[in-house]
């Protein structure tokens, strides 16, 4: 928590009771307490003391949540008044954040009986975390007599071979030759309040005050200047500038001819030539007489006018499309290539589905605005101003009445185009759920038959299909509205002009028929363009907001990050130290608690444990898919976090339970690291995986297509091809996660053997349900809710007695009860 | 299979663990999965409940005493008031029986249960919408709850907003902070208008 958001008051009130503001470790704000009322609170820890603040609910105020929490929440209101409750540390124990399903509830024992502190909603989790993590450490710290959790007593280890968990010094010594901390430096190092935290700077936007609701992303969507988006997207048309030109030049020349057509159609055609005016022919060196000829020129310009703007119309088709695909496949290029290189942790949180469609969709709509609709808005106003020009230079009077009719027209857009984009957004919604049914039942219809349920999923499509054709209708219906209104004002006026100018003509002989022809014609020239900004502004805003997602995944920032120099990793040994790490996929869920593991280089780790345990987890965090939240992973003594992607994706090789088989032969699904490996190694591989066989069997052999749209291959082959994989690549770390988990037991012997044979050399952690397959472990741990419960080899395990004792007879018995041995 | 936590102490007040024999017993093992797969159900009867000094709830039941329970429903939006489970409350929290409803028990003890449930699902109900604003891919609600005003941003796309039934709607903040609307269609016309893109 920030250093100035203690309102005086409570400093006061804490002060009262003893507690000053420097002696003050870490703090954290709350918003709730346990009587499910928001309420203002504070929950403060010394040394000492553990200080809960509570004001009473105020029913006026206004409770914000990330994305709205302006910078300094006013805390400091001076009509509030606060309540404390102390606990003191000695007391205590077991602090916890406890997740419910909306919020989190803070407990502690205090003198053996469980109290309920206070309560907060999610926008405290992080802090209360801290605040519970630095009251854990001040527990480790001054009460060193108690044995705590994640502090593990050594037990049953052979002494030298490993060593014991804890703080002791590492095998080698090369912690052990700095001096001890003293313990006052160790517990004043805790002290987070009025600590920066790195992760929580900048958590504001400095304009309008909103939190980042992406922490990640240092952008604050509302500020996000819609100028600036547009300025990104016309940096990817840069390198077509010559064809921007030239599409340019086609649309001024086609709006030039048009603007000169009615003039052409109307006042040429029947005040000069028609009418036979003597002085218009002479301009053009036309004897007086040649009537004919005048007019066979008028009509071969107007023809060759047609004809040009054709062409022109062509030209302008190729050249766009040879700039919009050139700009999509390039904005599509810098999403796909962005998207590599984030995190898991990105695609976790968000659909596979909503993803794709950014990249597909949303780069075509953004190109088309640019392309289509920004000219448009040129040439449309351009047109518009000359038309009204030329009107005006006609009949004034006429023109006026024009102007008159044109914010009618504008206010029925204005007014009915709104209606049709929700009516999309509903139909869009309505077409979403068509295709999630088609695709879930598609996808699932072996259970729809085997359960007898298809009458039940028609009817449900049946629901949402004619949800989709209402939605449909609706669109229709204001379109026909629109448009319906939009001819008719516009045929109101053509009519009521040619009135008037058929009185100006034949009654009054003010003017021409062909002026009146002319006007009329760029009557129709306006048509285009005010319909067309009844509509831009909102293809502009949803352009924008296309660019907007697409920029989101282009800026995003990977979590786990690589070093600003990174160290390679030279003559690798594969050594794997874990020290205190600790990690959650959500804050205050943490999955793997203050672990502590050694792994010696060359050797095999078999890994033990229910699901869920944090297994997989583990091996996430030494492969850095992930970065632990607290301590280190080192392998041969770095810090991976120091280490390149390159050298520790070449170091580290694991097979795990879900096998990514992409689309490509056998040969390539191998050689996936290893894109230049020999046939040789890549049979070699496949022997040793015992995939050889099978791959033989098919047609095809090593050139089979695999993958999505080719072969289909049962679960063990899958697998089978991923070891091989693994095997190609040669690395010295090995993980196998469950890998003989879908092969039958005669290939699984099989693939032992080949695993023996992997092993030697090689640092293998091995996770297995099957605890046949760890027979060549040369030491075992067991995880029981994100900690080591058990440690050592095999012998040693059995003699304890416990989990790892307890699976090993079951897994007997149950064979032997099956008459198998 | 059988899970395998009595190897830490026994079990409070279920069959002796594994005892001190060595040999593994498949019976016990078998015992106590069909203990596992009963569904014991809990009230006003066989099962005691007490406010405790912390702000829990304890429960006594047979020969069990637990000092605090978590309270737990089966189907929270369905049928909130039926089929409550009632957990230990340490970290593997097993469930000890069921109520199967809220009736079966006093009126007090189920007065207690409710006030247990409405921290743990916490979710203030929407009955005003001042103002709901969208821009790049976040909405952002300006609401007046039950609880006061309040104001939150969700992610656009996915998951945020939930239709529980045709008119029941629950919304996910960026925190996962939660708030429901249980009738679209008391909201007068203007906020529905508002709330248009998530129906």
């Amino acid at each position: 928590m920030k250093k100035d958001l203690f309102p005086k008051a409570v400093l006061r009130l804490l002060k009262e009771n003893g507690i000053e503001e420097d002696d003050i470790f870490a703090a954290s704000a709350t918003d709730m307490n346990t009587e499910c009322e928001y309420a203002d609170g504070f929950v403060v820890l010394t040394l000492t003391q553990l200080a809960i603040v509570m004001s009473a609910p105020d029913e006026k105020e206004i409770h914000s949540f990330k994305g709205y929490m302006t910078k300094q929440k006013a805390f400091d209101t001076p009509e509030k008044e606060w309540t404390v409750k102390i606990y003191p540390v000695e007391n205590t124990e077991n602090l916890k954040g406890e997740p419910q399903v909306a919020c989190s509830i803070l407990t502690a024992d205090v003198d053996g009986v469980t109290y309920r502190l206070t309560a907060f909603s999610n926008l405290y989790k992080r802090e209360m975390h801290k605040l519970v993590r630095t009251f854990d450490k001040i527990c480790m710290e001054t009460k060193a007599n108690k044995e705590f959790e994640g502090k593990e007593a050594g037990e049953g280890r052979e002494p030298g071979k490993f060593p014991g968990p804890g703080r002791g010094p590492w095998e080698g010594g090369k912690d052990g030759d700095k001096e001890p901390e003293s313990k006052e430096e160790r517990i004043k190092k805790l002290k987070v309040y009025g600590v920066e935290d790195e992760k929580e700077k900048d958590e504001y936007c400095p304009t309008c005050g909103m939190m980042y609701p992406d922490r990640s992303r240092k952008v604050c969507p509302r500020c996000m200047d819609r100028k600036s988006i547009f300025f990104r997207v016309l940096g990817y048309f840069k390198p077509y500038r010559a064809r921007i030109a030239v599409l340019f030049l086609c649309y001024i020349a086609t709006a030039g001819l048009n603007l000169v057509w009615p003039y052409l159609n109307g006042t040429v055609l029947y005040d000069k030539v028609l009418a036979k005016n003597n002085e218009f022919l002479a301009k053009f060196g036309i004897e007086d007489g040649s009537y004919i000829t005048a007019l066979l020129m008028v009509v071969l310009t107007m023809l060759m006018a047609r004809i040009t703007i054709i062409v022109i119309g062509m030209i302008q088709g190729v050249f766009a499309a040879k700039i919009v695909t050139g700009v999509v496949r390039d904005m599509k290029k810098s999403i796909f290539g962005n998207m590599g290189k984030l995190s898991i942790s990105f695609f976790r949180s968000r659909q596979t589905g909503s993803l794709m469609t950014r990249v597909m969709s949303d780069a075509d709509r953004i190109t088309g605005f640019f392309i289509d609709g920004l000219p448009t808005i040129f040439i449309s106003g351009f047109t518009i101003l000359v038309s009204l020009g030329f009107m005006f230079s006609i009949k004034w009077q006429m023109t006026l009445m024009v102007l008159v009719v044109i914010p009618f027209i504008m206010l029925i857009g204005l007014k009915l185009r709104p209606r049709i984009w929700t009516q999309f957004g509903h139909r869009h919604r309505a077409e979403r759920a068509v295709n999630s049914q088609v695709n879930d039942n598609l996808t699932g219809a072996r259970v729809v038959k085997a359960f007898g349920q298809e009458n039940r999923e028609t009817s449900r499509f049946e629901k949402n299909n004619l949800r989709l054709r209402d939605a449909e209708m609706s669109i229709v219906g204001t379109r026909n509205l629109v448009s319906g209104s939009y001819s008719g004002i516009f045929e109101i006026l053509n009519i009521s002009v040619w009135l008037i100018g058929v009185y100006l003509i034949m009654v009054a002989h003010e003017i021409e028929l062909g002026i009146m022809i002319t006007f009329v014609g760029y009557i129709g020239q306006l048509q285009g363009p005010i319909n067309f900004f009844s509509r831009v502004f909102h293809w502009w805003s949803d352009s924008m907001n296309s660019a907007q997602r697409m920029f989101e995944i282009i800026d995003s920032v990977p979590e786990v990050r690589e070093a600003e120099n990174p160290v390679e990793l030279e003559n690798p040994k594969g050594r794997i130290e874990l020290k205190n790490v600790s990690f959650g996929y959500e804050v205050n869920r943490p999955v793997l608690k203050e672990l502590n593991l050694e792994i010696k280089e060359g050797s095999m780790l078999g890994i033990v444990g229910r699901s869920g345990a944090g297994k997989t987890t583990l091996v996430n965090l030494i492969s850095r898919m992930y970065d632990p939240q607290e301590g280190q992973i080192l392998i041969d003594g770095k810090d991976i976090k120091d280490l390149s992607f390159k050298s520790l994706r070449r170091n580290v090789a694991m097979v795990s339970q879900e096998t990514y088989i992409f689309m490509g032969t056998v040969e390539e699904n191998i050689a996936y690291a290893n894109p230049e490996a020999s046939h040789d190694d890549v049979i070699r591989a496949a022997k040793l995986a015992s995939a050889h066989e099978f791959i033989m069997r098919m047609p095809d052999g090593y050139d089979t297509r695999i993958g999505s749209s080719g072969r289909e291959l049962s679960g063990g082959e899958k697998q089978r091809i991923s070891i091989a994989r693994a095997i190609l690549s040669n690395p010295k770390i090995l993980i196998l996660d469950e890998a003989t988990a879908s092969v039958d037991t005669e290939t699984e012997r099989d693939i032992q053997k080949s695993i023996s044979y992997l092993i030697k050399g090689r640092t293998t952690i091995s996770i297995a349900h099957r605890l046949s397959t760890l027979k060549d472990a040369d030491y075992l741990v067991v995880i029981d809710n994100g900690k080591i419960t058990e440690r050592g080899t095999h012998s040693e395990l059995e003699a304890l007695k416990g989990t790892y004792y307890k699976l090993m007879e079951l897994q007997r018995k149950a064979l032997a009860l099956k008459g198998i041995e | 299979m059988g899970k395998f936590d009595g190897f830490r102490g026994g079990r409070p007040g279920g069959p002796g663990g594994f005892g001190g024999d060595d040999d593994f017993d498949l019976e016990q093992m078998e015992k106590e999965t069909e203990e596992m797969l009963k569904m014991r159900f809990l009230d006003k009867k066989n099962a005691e409940f007490k406010a405790t000094g912390g702000g829990f709830v304890s429960l006594k039941v047979g020969d069990e005493e637990y000092n605090r329970i978590q309270v737990v429903r089966m189907f929270p939006f369905t049928d909130p008031d039926h089929y409550i489970s009632i957990r230990t409350s340490d970290e593997n929290s097993k469930e000890i029986g069921i109520i199967k409803d809220l009736k079966d028990v006093t009126k007090e003890t189920a007065e207690l249960l409710t006030a247990q449930m409405n921290l743990r699902y916490f979710t203030p109900i929407i009955t005003k919408i001042i103002n709901i604003k969208d821009e790049y891919g976040y909405a952002y609600f300006d609401v007046m709850t039950d609880r006061g005003q309040c104001r939150f941003t969700i992610n656009m796309g996915g998951s945020s907003v939930v239709h529980l039934s045709e008119t029941r709607i629950l919304i996910s903040d960026v925190d996962e902070n939660r708030f429901e609307i249980p009738d679209v269609m008391k909201l007068s016309a203007p906020e529905r208008k508002k709330l248009d893109l998530f129906l």
